[in-house]
């Protein structure tokens, strides 16, 4: 599968396909759905209905509709018993499969933060309000992180190795990074990688206590932005060698060709406000796919919004860049955590096919402190044939990704 | 590629002294239970702990003052590996490590804080200090800080096997020739709560000891704690090969997927079988799958001395296995019938680690050093 390289006697490096997908967003189902939804810039931010927000500052996010989430859980055996988040895998999972039903995985390499957070909630309350309650081995056996992944695998029958990365809110990225590693380094022929996080009360006041949510609309890299809104879904993605996957004619959705991975020793909830971790990660991300800065022409930013990390980021992207078309796509559809990597890579991809660029939306003023060409408010027709993703979290994590147009 | 242990560390319940822990270990010595509890209700449960003496000295670095008690375990076992790996993280090194960490529960008495505030006193009141320590990849981030690393830190999450996961993921990333070392860590914190939920689930028993291959199973008690190794390309004490295993749905299935991981595994002479069984449904299933491959091999499960610690429970394996190799001494099966108990070899070169955890996850890995 691997060539050997004349230079150093190592294998060369296989090229990594996208050869197939499936999201759950705010912003729809399915890939059709999602880029139609990122043509319009359609803001799906909606007030919280899952659980009390009263007393925190910010009431809204970006939500997934349980009623259509309950159709694809029927596929798993005693679907009640199962996390929405793992509902939320299935419907994507599914998604992907119905292009590449004979797929199949040797890996999953799959990021997340919370996991099934919102059945360990139950269950404290259940403890703290001193009732019994009938379904609390449910809540144990299936509130652990990693759970809603092995119950969705199970539901598709598939049963494999299952590397589950909590790195805050580069997991997703991590986790495509890592699962284009296995691949590119010849260890691994078909991985199957992407992220989850559904929106839960402790992680929700969480970020309200550090006052990183909003209670305004989500502006990011805005001269008045005033943080983050939270969002949740999933994102599934098939990767395959590309020798491979063209021998056998698969359709080929995009191909990742580097990853850069940094940590910032700066602060565990704040990044170094000179950007050297995302300069770090963009740098090794360009340094790994052999692309110098002008070679980009689309980066879909991590742009939370809160005025520390979109002014590192920022900063980085303008000194690394020189005038990328720059957007967050956060403010369409919140924070998603874990799975924004994930769901980021699949809008980027979707730029990379369609040749658009999606909006950074609710943008009103520049901030004069980043010299940044920020895609403001309204997506656009564009050329763009290498494109790159960055999410950054908690823990000083960053990740970078690029992908390029299929050939 | 070729993976060599080139250091390890630990912090146990019976001490985070490598030498000194594994003499308590052959002397058969066993952790003593103490009790925790909650004001919310009357249960009390047993849980064997890491003495706040045996904790190892820390740096006094500032991103330790106000830590929970996972990310101490975890910098303790790291540091503890690396000096035992004569590794010095300079600035020459630093960039040319990783650090993987993996865990099952992560902060969680931190997280229980946190939102029993969030309960008791309203959103208004929850602690913005408490909530970045309840992220999983809090203690690599510590970790990472303290070493300076400033390239590749990974966190992963899962069951009791998740560090073996942890170790085929620091296998891809030595693939990598820009690393030199990785250090993979594995930590948990005990916690009322896990007492409770593993109670409410059937596997936790209410007193100690953790007795083995009863039937029925009467459970394990909980630990808490950490293991740490030190990856480099060359060494004596060598990864032969790791078997990431897969999930198993239910209990019953355990014994299918653990004999996967010896099928994987048991080509050849193995010395040694260090499992985890631990009182609860895994004792059968282990049982048979080295009854079935490696019926002549030793078998050892540090848990009834040093209790369940889940993902540093599976470390603590592997962490024995290493020291059984180093030492050629391997401490006595406690708790277990005596059909289970077998005299010591004398030489032990191959060691399997099988690890099973109580939430699905299976894998398993070979040490070996060659004479």
């Amino acid at each position: 599968m691997t060539k050997k390289s004349a230079k150093n006697g190592r294998p060369k490096p296989a090229r990594v396909a996208v050869v197939a997908a499936g999201v759950v967003s705010p912003l729809g189902f399915g890939l059709g759905e999602t880029e139609r939804a990122l043509r319009e810039s359609r803001d799906c931010i909606s007030p919280v209905n899952q659980f009390s927000v009263e007393q925190c500052r910010c009431k809204t996010a970006g939500q997934v509709s349980d009623e259509r989430l309950v159709k694809i859980a029927g596929r798993a055996q005693r679907p009640g018993r199962l996390h929405r988040s793992a509902w939320m895998i299935m419907s994507a999972l599914e998604q992907a499969l119905a292009h590449e039903p004979d797929f199949r995985p040797e890996l999953a390499v799959i990021g997340t933060t919370s996991g099934g957070m919102t059945f360990g909630e139950q269950y404290y309350r259940a403890v703290h309000s001193g009732r019994g309650v009938s379904s609390t081995p449910r809540l144990i056996a299936n509130y652990p992180p990693q759970k809603p992944m092995v119950d969705a695998l199970e539901a598709f029958g598939i049963s494999i190795p299952c590397q589950i990365i909590a790195n805050a809110c580069a997991s997703g990225t991590n986790a495509i990074g890592h699962a284009f590693q296995c691949i590119r380094s010849g260890r691994h022929e078909r991985v199957l990688t992407g992220g989850y996080d559904a929106l839960s009360e402790l992680v929700f006041v969480g970020f309200d206590s550090l006052q990183a949510a909003t209670p305004e609309k989500c502006r990011p890299f805005d001269r008045e932005r005033t943080g983050m809104v939270l969002g949740e879904g999933a994102a599934m993605l098939l990767l395959e060698n590309l020798d491979l996957a063209q021998k056998r004619g698969a359709l080929i959705l995009a191909e990742i060709v580097g990853y850069g991975i940094s940590t910032d020793n700066h602060h565990l909830t704040q990044p170094n406000p000179s950007g050297s971790g995302p300069r770090q990660a963009m740098q090794g991300a360009l340094e790994d796919a052999q692309l110098s800065p002008d070679a980009i022409d689309y980066i879909n930013a991590h742009g939370t919004a809160t005025p520390f990390n979109d002014a590192a980021e920022g900063k980085a992207i303008a000194e690394l860049f020189d005038g990328v078309a720059v957007s967050s796509t956060k403010g369409m559809m919140g924070h998603s955590l874990g799975a924004a990597g994930a769901i980021e890579a699949v809008f980027t991809m979707l730029a990379l096919q369609h040749q658009f660029l999606p909006a950074n939306i609710n943008f009103r003023n520049p901030d004069p402190n980043l010299d940044l060409n920020i895609v403001a408010n309204d997506a656009r027709p564009a050329k763009v044939q290498s494109a790159l993703s960055n999410s950054f979290g908690f823990g000083g994590t960053n990740a970078s990704l690029i992908l390029q147009r299929a050939a | 590629m070729s993976l060599a242990i080139a250091g390890i560390g630990w912090v146990t319940p019976l001490g985070s002294e490598v030498t000194t822990v594994w003499k308590r270990l052959l002397a058969g010595e066993e952790a003593i239970a103490e009790t925790i509890s909650t004001r919310l209700n009357s249960q009390a449960y047993p849980v064997f702990r890491v003495p706040s003496n045996a904790l190892p000295s820390l740096p006094a670095h500032p991103r330790l003052r106000r830590v929970s008690a996972i990310s101490r375990f975890a910098a303790g076992a790291a540091l503890a590996a690396l000096h035992d790996a004569k590794v010095n993280v300079d600035l020459t090194v630093a960039p040319r490590t990783a650090v993987i960490f993996a865990t099952a529960n992560g902060g969680v008495n931190y997280t229980t804080r946190f939102y029993h505030d969030v309960i008791e006193s309203g959103a208004q009141r929850a602690s913005p200090l408490l909530f970045p320590e309840t992220v999983f990849n809090a203690p690599s981030s510590h970790l990472a800080a303290i070493l300076g690393i400033t390239g590749a830190s990974y966190t992963l999450v899962g069951d009791g096997a998740v560090g073996v996961l942890a170790l085929k993921m620091a296998q891809d990333l030595m693939e990598e020739e820009r690393l030199d070392y990785c250090i993979v860590v594995c930590a948990e914190e005990a916690d009322w709560i896990l007492c409770d939920a593993y109670r409410k689930w059937r596997l936790q028993r209410s007193a100690a000891p953790i007795e083995l291959f009863r039937e029925p199973p009467r459970g394990m008690i909980l630990s808490e704690g950490a293991g740490a190794v030190v990856l480099t390309r060359e060494g004596k004490i060598r990864v032969e090969k790791i078997s990431a295993g897969g999930n198993f749905s239910r209990q019953t299935e355990a014994s299918d997927w653990i004999d996967k991981v010896y099928v994987d595994l048991a080509g050849g002479k193995i010395d040694l079988v260090v499992g985890s069984a631990n009182g609860t449904f895994i004792d059968a299933a282990e049982h048979q799958a080295w009854q079935r491959h490696c019926a002549g091999a030793l078998f050892y499960s540090p848990k009834p001395a040093l209790g369940e610690a889940v993902s540093a429970g599976g470390f603590w394996q592997l962490i024995s296995a290493v020291q059984a190799l180093r030492s050629q001494q391997v401490p006595p099966l406690l708790r277990a019938p005596a059909s289970m108990t077998s005299e010591p070899k004398t030489r032990f070169q191959r060691a399997l680690v099988s690890v099973c955890g109580l939430n699905q996850q299976v894998g398993g890995l070979l040490v070996t050093q060659p004479f």
